[in-house]
């Protein structure tokens, strides 16, 4: 007993049990688990953001040359200034992430089962994917297909060089914003080509639920021009005309709310009031629009022109009120600012970056803005410029040949259109319902159309048909789980990539991302695995592309803007939004590889606008009649050529369905290919998503009329599909209408991104647009109910 | 009588077991728990600062253009000179054999390193002149790197520096010593 007592005395005052306790301490805080950054010289790597169309730039902080710590925004480049999105900001969470695939992956048992995936070496991934394309090339190659990226990039190139060679013409691009766009860039000035806005410039800016702040194709750019737009000593107006209170709308001066999907129908109601008040720009509506005024077609048959559409009694401020749900008041008020101010610019959206919209209702845009005289040369619309990149030309042999005279498959849906895209939907809908020919092979590249195409479902069912599915996906996800090969991708910041112009930017724009960091895996790059294929199956698909690496086919492609002595590199600070339509650029580079060498380098290219050019249309001015849907039109009605509001009817009767279901994209969310990194889930709010329960916003008066009270867990059915979900009671939801935001509720990944919430895109309608063929998507009619 | 007796000598014996309780503690806790508490690790290799005395201590144990310290030199500062044996020690051999000749990194132990989730940077310490010995063993004469006396639970070497140590100096100098100056 004293012994004792005095061995805990003596022991009270030795450092033992002192030291025990802080030494206890001190090893919880090394638990293995506890991250603990590696120590070293740290060094900052430029280069550019590819997770998104943006074209940001960007520079990744390192450890030794060999641990990323840091991706931030490269205060050089002229599109971000520094700035960067919450996803590239958390850019290492895809890097390191525990739900990449490592290595080539064969399923070997039934599709989806995770544990069916068996590991194979590159050599046989590859022998494997060429062997399957040789037998199929000698039977019918058009039987081959792929789905890649809406991103504009030199893969787009590469993957059409290797299908003209190769002889099939099904490949597709996921859908995006620009898509519509594009139909109308084609319809009215004839060109191959976009409308880019000089958002910095304007002076006044009407927005027809474009979703500047929310998510929108070029997010930097868009939240640059909004800075400059506040910070300038006479800020420049911004009106916000959507139905959901979005951030858009918040850091707008006025938010017009309106009934979901009129916005076309209140911008001919601007038009009516501006062409009956003659309060518009006559001069260029005069001089440089065709079917303005009636009009007579080549055959000599007289048609209705626009002015004679729009002045109807169809778009009286009363009749456009009651479309809208504005008050008549406001629609003039907004029309008469709208004519007054000197540099009011009109943009326009579908609220989301990666859905098509109404061809019609971008006609429509596209003509207020000429009212406006906006897309006359030095004017606030212009065609995004085309970077003279090294064009590629695939050689053919008779098997290509051959199968050149099949039609791609979604034309099968889509060749009564007037003016069909390069539509996925009808593709997905033509391998699902008994094609013309089957498909034997589909490819998918940076896409990820199992979970982020709107009505997914179409996917599943047209990958049912396919005999083999190969993913070249970078991370298990939806689609790539499916497949029957995955042979991964590098991820983005392992890899040269390239970015060919920023989505509704009026400045030519290229740059070339360059890895960061050498491939932490076994993985490979797609077009490095489209290479070899290439040189496997010899003969002129080989010679097609001759090329032993990525970074010598981007050498290639940048030969062409250097032998074009194009635009030049940025290489000090300039606004790149001061320089003009015609403004000469002197290029300063010596050659293609001093050009590749700055590039490489993290600096991007640059070039003056292009103002719009209407000499390859029929008329040889901007049409507004468009005479192109003329050729497959369906109907004799004049109105089909003309701009008109004209909404696709979501399915289902509105008495069995009385809500409309309308998705939405917020910059917390990603919803393409890339999901939502654990770090951008934490930023979502409390009231989109708590715990894993996503939460679909409904007003206020809504809510009362079916007795849903805040946070009641609610079942949400719709004429596609059903989920649970809980009330948000917002007042920035329009009444009648709920809304839930996309790029939620993943079921691959891991428990960090999977299982939260619902994915959208399960329950929206997407409609075929008559015009172009490929789908929209703006409401789906649905019933709500407590559980 | 004989009661008495006895409980005078069991109080003799209660003391003395107290004492050597109390004795066998001290001992235990000063002198035995230390050395089972640290492993004693010899480093790769011997390195003799004495012998390259020529050099001040920055000519080697660098600061970055950036001003952040780089620690212990890379093998590419030894090959300045070591590319090739510079002597026959057992050392010289071990260092161009093993790691100049096969360009791999030395895998020294570092004798101060602080905890991650403290905040340390040398340069505002240089800054204010606080020199090199200060903190870390004069090395100037040493022959012989010293076994590296590893806390067998946390991990850490015996001679990292502790916090007590940190404020004290910092309080002798009139440096705010809150929490955050330290850890971020
Ligand atoms: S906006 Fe797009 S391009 Fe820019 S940093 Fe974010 S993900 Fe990258």
């Amino acid at each position: 007993m004293q012994f004792a007592a005095g061995a805990v005395g003596g022991t009270l005052l030795t450092p033992l049990p002192w030291k025990l306790a802080d030494d206890s301490a001190v090893w919880s805080q090394n638990w293995s688990w506890r991250p603990s950054p590696e120590r070293g010289e740290i060094t900052k790597v430029p280069s550019v953001c590819t997770l998104c169309a943006g074209g940001c730039g960007i520079q990744a902080r390192l450890v030794n040359g060999n641990r990323a710590i840091l991706i931030e925004g490269n205060p050089a480049n002229p599109v971000n200034e520094g700035s960067v999105c919450a996803l590239a900001a958390s850019a290492l969470q895809f890097l390191y992430a525990p739900y990449r695939v490592t290595q080539p992956l064969k399923q070997t048992k039934k599709r989806g089962d995770k544990t069916g995936f068996q590991a194979i070496s590159w050599e046989q991934a590859q022998t494997e994917l060429s062997k399957k394309l040789e037998e199929i090339r000698g039977e019918g190659p058009h039987t081959v297909a792929c789905i890649t990226s809406s991103r504009r990039s030199s893969m787009d190139d590469l993957w059409a060089q290797f299908f003209n060679a190769y002889g099939s013409p099904n490949l597709f691009k996921m859908p995006s914003e620009c898509d519509a766009s594009k139909s109308a860039a084609q319809l009215t000035t004839g060109n191959s080509s976009t409308f880019a806005f000089d958002l910095e410039n304007a002076g006044y800016v009407l927005s027809f639920g474009a979703n500047l702040l929310d998510g929108c194709a070029a997010p930097s750019r868009a939240s640059g021009a909004l800075r400059r737009w506040k910070k300038d000593r006479y800020p420049v107006k911004i009106v916000q005309v959507e139905s959901r209170a979005s951030i858009t709308a918040s850091k707008a001066d006025v938010f017009l709310p309106i009934n979901p999907g009129t916005e076309a129908a209140l911008a001919m109601g601007i038009a009516h009031l501006m062409v009956n008040g003659a309060n518009y720009d006559a001069y260029f509506v005069k001089n440089n629009v065709f079917g303005f005024e009636d009009w007579t077609d080549s055959n000599g048959k007289k048609h209705q022109g626009f002015k004679s559409l729009v002045s109807s009694s169809a778009y009286t401020p009363e009749q456009v009120a009651k479309i809208t749900g504005l008050e008549p008041a406001k629609v003039r008020e907004l029309a008469k600012e709208f004519a007054s101010q000197p540099k009011a610019l009109a943009v326009w959206g579908t609220g989301r970056a990666d859905v098509s919209n109404n061809t019609y209702h971008e006609l429509v845009f596209v003509a207020l803005n000429a009212l406006k005289g906006n897309l006359k040369p030095g004017g606030l619309i212009g065609l995004a410029p085309k970077a003279p990149l090294s064009e590629l030309s695939a050689q053919k042999d008779i098997l290509s040949e051959n199968s050149s005279q099949q039609p791609r498959l979604d034309l099968a849906k889509s060749q009564n259109c007037p003016c069909p895209q390069n539509g996925l939907y009808g593709f997905l809908d033509a391998v699902s319902s008994g094609p013309k020919y089957p498909i034997k092979l589909l490819m998918v590249h940076e896409a990820n159309p199992a979970h982020c195409l709107p009505e997914n479902k179409l996917f599943a069912a047209a990958a049912e048909k396919v005999p083999t599915l190969v993913s070249f996906s970078s991370f298990m996800d939806e689609t790539a789980l499916q497949s029957d090969y995955i042979l991964p991708d590098h991820m983005a910041l392992e890899r040269f990539d390239d970015v060919i112009g920023i989505p509704g930017a009026p400045y030519g724009y290229y740059a070339v991302s360059a890895p960061i960091i050498k491939p932490l895996l076994d993985t490979k790059h797609t077009g490095e695995v489209l290479m070899k294929v290439a040189s496997t199956l010899g003969g002129t698909v080989a010679s097609s592309i001759p090329w032993k690496s990525y970074e010598d086919f981007l050498k290639f492609r940048v030969e062409g803007i250097a032998k074009a002595k194009a635009g030049a590199v940025i290489d000090k600070p300039i606004e790149i939004s001061s320089i003009k339509a015609g403004d000469p650029v002197t290029s300063n580079y010596s050659d293609a590889a001093d050009l590749f060498k700055k590039l490489k380098a993290g600096l991007c290219w640059h070039d003056a606008p292009s103002a719009v050019t209407f000499d390859k249309t029929t008329s040889g001015k901007l049409e507004l009649a468009c005479q192109s849907i003329g050729k497959n039109a369906q109907s004799s009605d004049d109105v089909i050529y003309l701009p008109h509001f004209a909404p696709l009817k979501p399915s289902g009767s509105e008495s069995e369905w009385p809500l409309l279901l309308v998705s939405y994209s917020s910059p917390r969310v990603s919803c393409g290919y890339l999901a939502n990194t654990p770090f951008m889930n934490k930023l979502i709010p409390d009231s989109m998503l708590a715990g894993d329960e996503l939460f679909i916003d409904l007003n206020p008066q809504t809510a009362a009329s079916l007795g849903i009270a805040q946070g009641d867990q609610v079942k949400i059915k719709t004429t596609q599909g059903e989920a649970g979900a809980k009330a948000n009671i917002t007042p920035a939801a329009r009444p009648g209408v709920l809304y839930i935001p996309r790029g939620m509720g993943h079921k691959a990944y891991d428990e960090y991104i999977g299982n939260k919430g619902v994915n959208a895109c399960q329950l929206m309608e997407v409609q075929l647009d008559p015009v172009s063929g490929m789908g929209t998507v703006w409401a789906t009619r649905a019933q709500l109910r407590r559980v | 009588m004989n009661e008495e007796k006895t409980s005078a000598s069991g109080k003799v014996v209660g003391v003395l077991l107290f004492v050597l309780g109390f004795a066998g503690a001290l001992v235990l806790g000063y002198l035995v728990f230390p050395n089972l508490l640290y492993s004693q690790k010899l480093q790769p290799l011997n390195f003799s600062h004495a012998a390259h005395r020529d050099n001040d201590c920055d000519s080697c144990h660098k600061f970055r253009p950036d001003g952040t310290y780089a620690g212990i030199p890379k093998i590419s500062n030894c090959k300045e000179c070591h590319e090739s044996a510079q002597g026959n020690t057992e050392a010289e051999r071990i260092l161009v054999e093993e790691y100049v000749a096969k360009d791999r990194e030395v895998p020294w132990m570092v004798y101060a390193r602080q905890p991650d989730n403290v905040f340390f940077s040398h340069a505002p310490h240089k800054g204010k002149g606080v020199e090199c010995v200060t903190c870390h063993r004069d090395v100037t004469k040493e022959e012989k790197l010293p076994p590296m006396r590893e806390d067998r639970i946390t991990g850490y070497s015996m001679t990292t520096m502790e916090m007590t140590e940190c404020e004290k100096c910092h309080s002798a100098k009139g440096v705010s010593n809150n929490c955050e100056v330290c850890h971020k």
